[in-house]
C-alpha cells in the first residue's frame, strides 16, 4: 500500500507549546552553561580584570599564561597523571570483578542464589561505617597505596545488579549450545556471554571511568601523601582548603590569595577530558540506565 | 537445655559488654620520681637525646605554603634534629581536612605521638585516644615556669574536663592578642571630613554608622558610587562565617556582651557568666542581643553594609575593597599588609588604608579574652608504645619544642645568623630583623620578589609549631604599624575577664550538645534575619524568644548552673 504522505497539521496550541518549550529549554541551557562559561572566561583573563570584577562571559585581558603556569606546575600535572592511572586501572579491575560477581548471580540455578543475592543487596543499605572501614584499610596496609584508592570503590552493588539483569537476558539456548560443544562455564562466559554483552560493558566502562575520575573521597580518607593525590582531591584542597580549616579566620588570614584565574584554570582542565568524551558516549549513558530493566 | 543455653549466652553477652565498657585506660605515672637517663633537658636548656630517637608528629599542611622537601633537608625539621637529635616522622594532612583526618587517626588508633594544631579536644577525651597531659606537666619545666610566671592557672582551668584534668597542652599568651579589626580608606574618610585617627579614640558602632552615612554621601556627590551601592562589603562572614555571621558579629557582639558570630561556637547557645549575679545566662536571648542586632541592622537598613556579606565568598569582599568600590573592611594582623598592598597595586599610592582599633558598644572590650590558643595533644598510643620512662622523655621534648624560648625562636625565625640578626630599632631597643635577601609571609614581613621567603623555602614561621609565649616574643615580628595598632588597643580598648567554665561529665556534655546544636542553628538563623532585615527586631522578637525556649535554652542554662555549682 502506498504511503499517502499526509502531513498532520499542527494545532495552534501545539505550536505555542513548542515555542514556549523551546524558550524554557533555552533559558535552562543558558542558566546551566553560564557558570561554566564564566569559569572558562576567568581562566583566560588577567588577575587584575578578575579582581576588578570586569570578567563576565568573555575573557578580559586574554592570556594563556595561567594555563602555561598550571600545566608546568609539577603538582597539578602529577595529580592529573595519578587520576589517569587510577581511572584506567580502576575501571578495568572494576569491570572484571563486577562481571565475575554478576554472571553467577544471573543464574537462578546457582546454589545459595537467594542468600547470595540478599547478601549483595544488604550492602546497598548497610555499611561498616567510616572508622571500621578505615581500620580495615589500615590493617591491610592499604593506606597510601594505589590499591587503597581503587579497592573501596571497586564493586558497586547497583552496577552489579544492572549487569546481573543484563546477563540474565542472554538467550539460554546459546549457552546450552556452548555447553554441548564442550565449553566450561568460564568458557561459555568468556566466549559467548561477554561478546554479546558489549552494551552493558561499554556502559560500565563509562560509569566507572567517570566515577574514578571524579572521586576525591577515597583520596581524602586513604591517601595522605600529596604525590598520590588525584586531581579531584588536589583541586578540592586548592579551592576549599582555607575556608574549611579549623580556625577559618586564621586560615584565610595567612593565605596568600590563590588567584581566581588559577582556580578556574585548574577546574577547566579537570573537567575537559570528560567534556570532550561525553558527546560521543552520551547515548550509552542514557541507554545504560535502562539496560538492566526487565524486558520479558 | 534451651533454658541453660539461653542463660549461658546472656552471661557471655554481659561479660563482653562489661569488658567493652571498662572505660579508658587510666594514665599511668604522675610520680615525679623518673630520672632522666640518656638525654638533657631543663628550663631554658636545650633538650638533647644522647641516642637518635624518632617521634611521629602530625602536620597541618596549608596549601598556600605547602611543605617542601627542603624543610626536611635544610629547614626547620633539620634544625630541630640537629639541635635535639630527635627525628620527626611527619604525617602531613591538608589543612582543610586536618581536623577530620586527626579525628579519624585517633579513633582508629593510628594517631601520631604528637598532635599539634588542636583547637578543641573535647571530642577525644571520652574515647581514651589521648593522654591526660595534666598528669605529666610536672615533667615540663618550661611549661610550668610559664604558668607560674604569668599566672596561667585560671586560664588552664577553663580547659579542664570533669575529671579535673586537661588533655591539651595549650599555646599560652602572656596577654590576649586581638588579631581582627576594621580597616578603612583613610584618604576617602578625610576627604569626606572625618579624621579617623581622632574618631577611633572613643567611637562606637553607632557613631561609625553616622560617619559612614556621611562618607557615602560624599562618595555619591563625587560620583564614586551610586546611592544604591553599598560602601561596606565584608569578609569572614559568609563562606568562612559558617552561617553564624563570622568575624563581624563576633567583634560587634563582644562590644555588647554577646557571644555572636564565630564566638557562638562551643558556647552552648551563647552562654555567658554574669559576674554580678554569679550565674550563667544565655546572652543570645538577652536585651544586649537585641541591642546588638539593632545596631548591626542599622548598617544594612541604611544602605551601608551589603547584606551579601553574610553569604559571599571572602574574595568578593577583597575584590571590592581593592578596586575601591568599598571603603571599609575587616582585616587582621597577618592579612593587613596584603590588603594595603592589594589596594595600592590597583588604585595607586594615593589610596591610604588605616587599620583602626575598632569601635566599642556598651563596653570597650576586645573580642579576644582568652590567653590560650590552639595546642598539642599526645596520643595514648605514645604512652602504650614507649612505656613510662620514654614517654616522659617525649613529654620533655614536647616541653622544649613548644614552650622553650630557644625552640620558639628557631621555629619562628630560623637559626640566628642564617635568616635573621639582631638590629637596633629607632627607640634603641634590640629587635630581630630578617637578613637582606629574605622575607616572610608568615610574619607579615614583605620583601622583593627575588627575596627568599623563609616560610616557603624552609618552613619557619608556619602555624604548626609556635604558639603563644610572652608578649615580647609574640610581638617580635610586628612591624611598626602593627605595634602602633596594639598600642592603640592598649589605650582605647579593654580586656574582659575570662568567664569561668562549667565542667560537664561525658553524659552531661552529650545532653548539652544535643540541646545546643539545634538551638545554635536557630540563633544563627534568626541573627542573620534580624541583621539583614528579613525579620523585624521589635515585631518578631517574642517569636524569636519562643523559638529559643522551645529549643531548650532554659534547660541548657539550668544544667550549666547546676554543673558549675557542684564543682
Amino acid at each position: 500500500m502506498e504511503k499517502t504522505g499526509v502531513k498532520v497539521k499542527e494545532t495552534n496550541g501545539y505550536i505555542v507549546f513548542k515555542w514556549f518549550n523551546t524558550i524554557i529549554m533555552l533559558i535552562v541551557c543558558a542558566v546551566t552553561l553560564y557558570p561554566f562559561l564564566y569559569l572558562v572566561a576567568q581562566s583566560f583573563s588577567s588577575e587584575e580584570a578578575i579582581t576588578l570584577g570586569k570578567v563576565n562571559l568573555l575573557p578580559i585581558g586574554f592570556n594563556v599564561e595561567t594555563y602555561k603556569s598550571v600545566l608546568v606546575k609539577g603538582e597539578f600535572m602529577h595529580a592529573y597523571k595519578n587520576t589517569l592511572v587510577y581511572s584506567v586501572l580502576g575501571t578495568i579491575l572494576s569491570l572484571v570483578f563486577s562481571c565475575c560477581m554478576a554472571y553467577p548471580l544471573s543464574k537462578k540455578e546457582l546454589k545459595g542464589y537467594k542468600v547470595l543475592t540478599k547478601f549483595v543487596i544488604f550492602t546497598m543499605y548497610f555499611g561498616g561505617g567510616l572508622i571500621p572501614n578505615y581500620v580495615l584499610m589500615m590493617k591491610l596496609h592499604l593506606i597510601n597505596r594505589i590499591a587503597g584508592f581503587i579497592i573501596p570503590s571497586l564493586l558497586s552493588t547497583y552496577y552489579i545488579i544492572l549487569m546481573k539483569s543484563f546477563f540474565a537476558e542472554t538467550p539460554h539456548e546459546l549457552e546450552e549450545a556452548g555447553e554441548l560443544d564442550g565449553l566450561s562455564p568460564i568458557g561459555i562466559f568468556i566466549r559467548i556471554v561477554l561478546p554479546l554483552s558489549m552494551p552493558i560493558i561499554a556502559t560500565m566502562v563509562l560509569f566507572n571511568a567517570v566515577g574514578y575520575w571524579n572521586n576525591w573521597y577515597n583520596a581524602f580518607l586513604y591517601l595522605d601523601k600529596k604525590e598520590m593525590w588525584p586531581v579531584a582531591y588536589y583541586l578540592k584542597t586548592v579551592i576549599s582548603g582555607a575556608s574549611t580549616s579549623a580556625d577559618p579566620g586564621e586560615a584565610t588570614a595567612e593565605k596568600m590569595q590563590i588567584a581566581a584565574n588559577i582556580k578556574s584554570c585548574s577546574m577547566v582542565l579537570m573537567a575537559l577530558p570528560i567534556i570532550c568524551i561525553y558527546p560521543f558516549i552520551s547515548k550509552y549513558y542514557v541507554e545504560g540506565m535502562m539496560l538492566g530493566g526487565v524486558k520479558e | 537445655m534451651k533454658k541453660i543455653a539461653t542463660i549461658a549466652v546472656a552471661i557471655a553477652c554481659a561479660a563482653v559488654l562489661l569488658t567493652a565498657c571498662s572505660g579508658k585506660k587510666t594514665a599511668k605515672g604522675g610520680a615525679a620520681s623518673a630520672e632522666a637517663v640518656g638525654y638533657t633537658f631543663g628550663e631554658e636548656k636545650t633538650f638533647h637525646s644522647d641516642n637518635p630517637v624518632t617521634y611521629s608528629i602530625s602536620f597541618s599542611d596549608a596549601s598556600w605554603y605547602a611543605m617542601q622537601d627542603t624543610w626536611k633537608t635544610e629547614g626547620v625539621f633539620k634544625d630541630i634534629e640537629d639541635v635535639t637529635n630527635v627525628h620527626l616522622d611527619i604525617t602531613s594532612y591538608d589543612s582543610g581536612d586536618y581536623g577530620q583526618k586527626v579525628n579519624l587517626a585517633i579513633n582508629s588508633g593510628s594517631a601520631t605521638y604528637i598532635i599539634p594544631k588542636i583547637y578543641s579536644e573535647d571530642q577525644y577525651v571520652a574515647g581514651g585516644g589521648v593522654v591526660a597531659v595534666s598528669d605529666y606537666t610536672q615533667y615540663m619545666p618550661n611549661f610550668t615556669a610559664f604558668v607560674n610566671k604569668y599566672n596561667m592557672g585560671p586560664d588552664l582551668d577553663t580547659i579542664r574536663q570533669s575529671d579535673g584534668k586537661f588533655y591539651r597542652l595549650p599555646g599560652m599568651h602572656q596577654a590576649a592578642l586581638q588579631d581582627y579589626t576594621i580597616m578603612v580608606r583613610e584618604d576617602i574618610f578625610e576627604a569626606a571630613g572625618y579624621k579617623i585617627r581622632e574618631l577611633e579614640k572613643d567611637w562606637t558602632w553607632e557613631s561609625l554608622h553616622d560617619v559612614l552615612v556621611g562618607v557615602k554621601k560624599y562618595m555619591v556627590s563625587q560620583g564614586m558610587c551610586k546611592e544604591s551601592d553599598y560602601i561596606w562589603s565584608d569578609l569572614w562572614c559568609g563562606e568562612s562565617g559558617k552561617g553564624q555571621g563570622g568575624n563581624l558579629l563576633k567583634l560587634m557582639g563582644a562590644s555588647y556582651n554577646v557571644l555572636s558570630g564565630w564566638a557562638i561556637e562551643g558556647s552552648n547557645g551563647g552562654i555567658k557568666y554574669d559576674w554580678k549575679k554569679k550565674e550563667f545566662y544565655s546572652s543570645s536571648i538577652s536585651d544586649d542581643f537585641k541591642k546588638l542586632v539593632t545596631v548591626a541592622n542599622s548598617f544594612v537598613k541604611d544602605g551601608l553594609l551589603d547584606p551579601e556579606t553574610f553569604t559571599q565568598a571572602d574574595d568578593v569582599a577583597h575584590n571590592k575593597f581593592y578596586s575601591g568600590k568599598t571603603v571599609i573592611m575587616s582585616t587582621n594582623r597577618s592579612q593587613m599588609a596584603n590588603d594595603i598592598a592589594g589596594v595600592q597595586k590597583i588604585l595607586g599610592d594615593s589610596a591610604k588604608c588605616y587599620v583602626t582599633a575598632y569601635p566599642s558598644g556598651t563596653n570597650k572590650n576586645l573580642a579576644e579574652t582568652s590567653r590560650l590558643e590552639c595546642g598539642v595533644m599526645i596520643s595514648q598510643k605514645a604512652l602504650d608504645e614507649l612505656g613510662q620512662a620514654d614517654f616522659i622523655k617525649l613529654v620533655r621534648f614536647v616541653d622544649w619544642m613548644f614552650y622553650s624560648k630557644e625552640a620558639y625562636s628557631l621555629c619562628k625565625w630560623g637559626p640566628e645568623g642564617k635568616t635573621w640578626e639582631w638590629s637596633t630599632a629607632a627607640n634603641g631597643a634590640k629587635v630581630k630583623k630578617l637578613k637582606p635577601g629574605f622575607k616572610c609571609g608568615g610574619l607579615g614581613l614583605p620583601g622583593a620578589d627575588t627575596d627568599v621567603d623563609i616560610r616557603l623555602k624552609w618552613g619557619y614561621a608556619g602555624g604548626n609549631y609556635f604558639y603563644g609565649h610572652s608578649t615580647e616574643e609574640s610581638t617580635d615580628a610586628f612591624t611598626p604599624e602593627v605595634q602602633d595598632l596594639y598600642a592603640r588597643y592598649g589605650k582605647y580598648k579593654t580586656v574582659a575577664t575570662v568567664d569561668p567554665k562549667a565542667k560537664p561529665t561525658e553524659d552531661q556534655r552529650e545532653q548539652l550538645n544535643l540541646w545546643a546544636v539545634p538551638l545554635i542553628d536557630n540563633i544563627n538563623a534568626w541573627t542573620l534575619k534580624f541583621v539583614t532585615g528579613q525579620k523585624d527586631i521589635n515585631k518578631d522578637w517574642d517569636e524569636y524568644i519562643s523559638s529559643c525556649k522551645n529549643l531548650n535554652v532554659d534547660k541548657i542554662v539550668a544544667l550549666t548552673n547546676e554543673i558549675y555549682k557542684k564543682q
